[in-house]
């Protein structure tokens, strides 16, 4: 039985709008809604380009709204967490008074008794609005835009992006190779496994050969070397992007293990400045006391379970440039 | 093989060559609500079931083209661990499409109208256990006005069967019909009167989650018929899609699955079945509908994506099932996909044997 993790991955997106979304959002700030001349038609949400043709489109924008008429409708009895409204509402199609097609958004009226086709309805603006479509929190029925709380205004300046963050918790089973790999580690083994096929060795809790693509069980594992050299490395200087962790530049390094064709990637170095590694260092596996344990770890193939990483072993480097090619 | 089926053909002979490719196999895994494998094992066990049947094995192939979705699996390049089930080594010519493998066939099948190489297996895998449908795919929708409103694909399908409904071509009851045909359970009264989960549409409109993979095997010329006495030859395929936005589109038409069929050549000759990738029940109503199937033509007599939905695989299997009516003795099918919100993206397969 395979045991299952969970992960959770935000997605934090910053968006350019360019010169018609931007319009539309700018003119959100100021409680106003437009859409853009195609023809003889006004497409509400605007578009840069026909829908039909993909002709760009001249930026005359018209001003819609403020009420609309429900086209079309759904009810969603239970909001999901990216939904607009945290209790049940409508889904509805809605063509803004001048608009020949209709923009989706949220009605929040109670129940689905309460909509139908041709039902009125108008926005409820948020007091403080910042250029993105849930400045309009929702519509409410009737002819009336409404405000939440206090009006801050409009944006001083036009809006030229907007952020969007969506967070996905993910649960994904954890192979069985890899959890026996990580087993090891806790008694200080660092587990390999030989194809049946190809008699090739991998790392890492590698449930099966690549080349072969055959599963490897158990009685295919082995015990691997703790000593090697570097092969390469690379020095990374964390950028501060949304989940960034690293603050100052750290090395990643390949270690060869002696007497296999095994390669260890992207693994940390210990009491090894970054200024100092190179190609052809020796060093050997070192193990966390039990405080140091890692959880499962091991992101992009690196140190899990209770392997920490790698340590200059006082052997004198090997001089081989040809090192350089051994990364897989 | 002949060397004269190593030709290279000239690029603007694509008519010449493009019915001369086959489906000769393919193979699925079982398609679970939850499975313990991942989707690389998942690729690694189907590729294995759709080539040992016909003698070949991974170096046999010529081109790999795999259809899956990072989203979906929530680890960026999770096509690149799926690389591992095609024995790579030595280095082969690969592909990726971040959608149904139905979509990666046919880009194998342009492959091979190069005329240069014989056989590509493709795949469509897909864990959609992993997550929640309705947080991943507002991901995938129009950044400005969709996706901050968590438009969700349940809605989205929702205002759809209302358009379909108020057009005449489905009604509650015809969609709970095709519901109880597909799961063979179920009976259209009781399930009328359940509560709805997006007004128009009840559970039993809806498809269920399900993690799985398939894979298939085309192959070029004379090859195809050294590997099977009935290869299923693909005769036209075509995909074509809408504007992105359904506030754009009239939700109770499908154009691009008119326009897609017509270049295949579907008014040719009357297919005898079709798989359609219809994953609720009034999709399936309003694809019959453009597509003029008569009651003559047996539509998804497998279940459909109402019995099984490995988003990624769904309409690969479709066109699996059209092949196995050819491989069983039938001469025409029809086959068709999708991708995208209220059926934005539409492909055809039209599969036939040569006597």
């Amino acid at each position: 039985m395979a045991r299952f993790v969970e992960s959770t991955i935000t997605f934090p997106y910053k968006r350019s709008l360019g010169p018609v979304v931007g319009a539309f959002m700018s003119a959100l700030t100021e409680r106003r809604i437009l859409g853009i001349r195609n023809g003889d038609a006004v497409l509400v949400p605007p578009m840069e380009w026909d829908p039909a043709t993909g002709a760009e489109l001249a930026h005359e924008f018209v001003e819609v709204g403020p009420a609309g008429t429900v086209d079309s409708w759904t009810w969603v009895p239970v909001p999901s967490e990216q939904h607009p409204l945290d209790h049940a509402f409508a889904f509805a199609f809605i063509r803004m008074d001048g608009a020949t097609t209709p923009l989706l958004h949220a009605v929040d009226c109670g129940s689905a008794d309460t909509i139908s086709n041709g039902a009125r309805v108008a926005p409820r603006w948020k007091g403080t609005r910042v250029g993105r479509l849930d400045d309009i929190a929702c519509f409410v029925l009737g002819e009336e835009p409404e405000i939440d709380g206090e009006d801050t205004g409009p944006s001083d300046e036009p809006v030229g992006r907007m952020d969007y963050v969506a967070s996905i918790t993910y649960r994904n089973p954890v192979p069985l190779a890899t959890d026996r790999a990580v087993e090891a580690s806790r008694e200080n083994r660092l587990l390999g496994a030989t194809c049946p096929v190809c008699g090739r060795t991998y790392s890492g809790g590698k449930g099966y050969c690549p080349i072969d693509a055959v599963e490897i069980g158990p009685e295919d594992e082995v015990d691997l070397p703790e000593i090697g050299t570097i092969t390469n490395y690379s020095i990374v200087t964390p950028v501060q992007y949304p989940g960034q962790t690293e603050t100052e530049p750290f090395v990643r390094a390949f270690v060869l293990l002696d007497g296999t064709d095994v390669i260890l990637p992207y693994q940390p170095v210990i009491e090894l400045p970054h200024d100092e590694v190179h190609v052809g260092q020796r060093v050997n596996a070192v193990w966390a006391s039990p405080a140091e344990q890692l959880d499962d770890g091991g992101g992009m193939g690196g140190a899990y379970g209770n392997l920490l990483g790698w340590m200059p072993n006082g052997e004198s480097s090997i001089d081989d440039l040809d090192l350089l090619n051994r990364i897989f | 093989m002949s060397d004269t089926s190593r030709t290279p053909v000239r690029p603007n002979s694509y008519d010449r060559t493009s019915d001369d490719i086959a489906v000769v196999g393919w193979a699925q895994t079982p398609m679970l609500r939850r499975t313990e494998k991942s989707e690389t094992q998942l690729l690694m066990d189907v590729i294995t079931d759709a080539l040992e049947p016909l003698s070949l094995t991974r170096a046999d192939i010529d081109f790999t083209c795999l259809g899956s979705c990072d989203y979906i699996t929530g680890q960026a390049f999770s096509f690149v661990s799926n690389l591992d089930a095609i024995g790579a080594w030595p280095p082969k010519r690969d592909s990726h499409v971040e959608m149904d493998g139905a979509w990666a066939l046919y880009e194998a099948w342009l492959r091979l109208q190069e005329g240069d190489i014989d056989i590509a297996v493709v795949t469509g895998s897909g864990r959609s256990s992993t997550g929640d449908p309705t947080l991943i795919y507002p991901m995938e929708m129009d950044p400005y006005f969709l996706a901050p409103l968590g438009a969700d694909p349940l809605t989205f399908a929702a205002l759809q069967a209302r358009a379909v409904i108020a057009a005449g071509i489905a009604d509650e009851r015809s969609m709970a019909q095709v519901a109880v045909r597909s799961r063979g359970a179920g009976d259209v009264d009781a399930l009328l009167t359940e509560d709805y989960l997006r007004e128009p549409l009840r559970r039993h409109d809806v498809p269920p989650i399900t993690d799985g993979a398939a894979a298939m095997v085309l192959v070029r010329g004379d090859r195809a018929r050294e590997l099977v006495d009935r290869p299923a030859y693909i005769t036209g395929f075509d995909h074509r899609t809408e504007c992105h936005n359904p506030s754009f589109r009239a939700l109770d038409d499908s154009p691009s699955t008119r326009i897609a069929a017509s270049a295949a050549g579907l008014g040719d000759a009357p297919v005898e079945v079709a798989e359609l990738q219809a994953a609720f029940t009034h999709e399936e109503l309003l694809l019959r509908s453009v597509l003029d199937l008569g009651d003559e033509v047996t539509v998804n007599a497998s279940g459909g994506a109402l019995k099984e939905n490995p988003i990624m695989a769904t309409g690969l299997v479709r066109i699996g099932r059209a092949a196995d009516h050819i491989f069983g003795g039938g001469s025409r099918a029809l086959a068709h996909s999708t991708s995208g919100p209220c059926l934005q993206q539409n492909l055809i397969c039209i599969l036939e044997a040569r006597s």
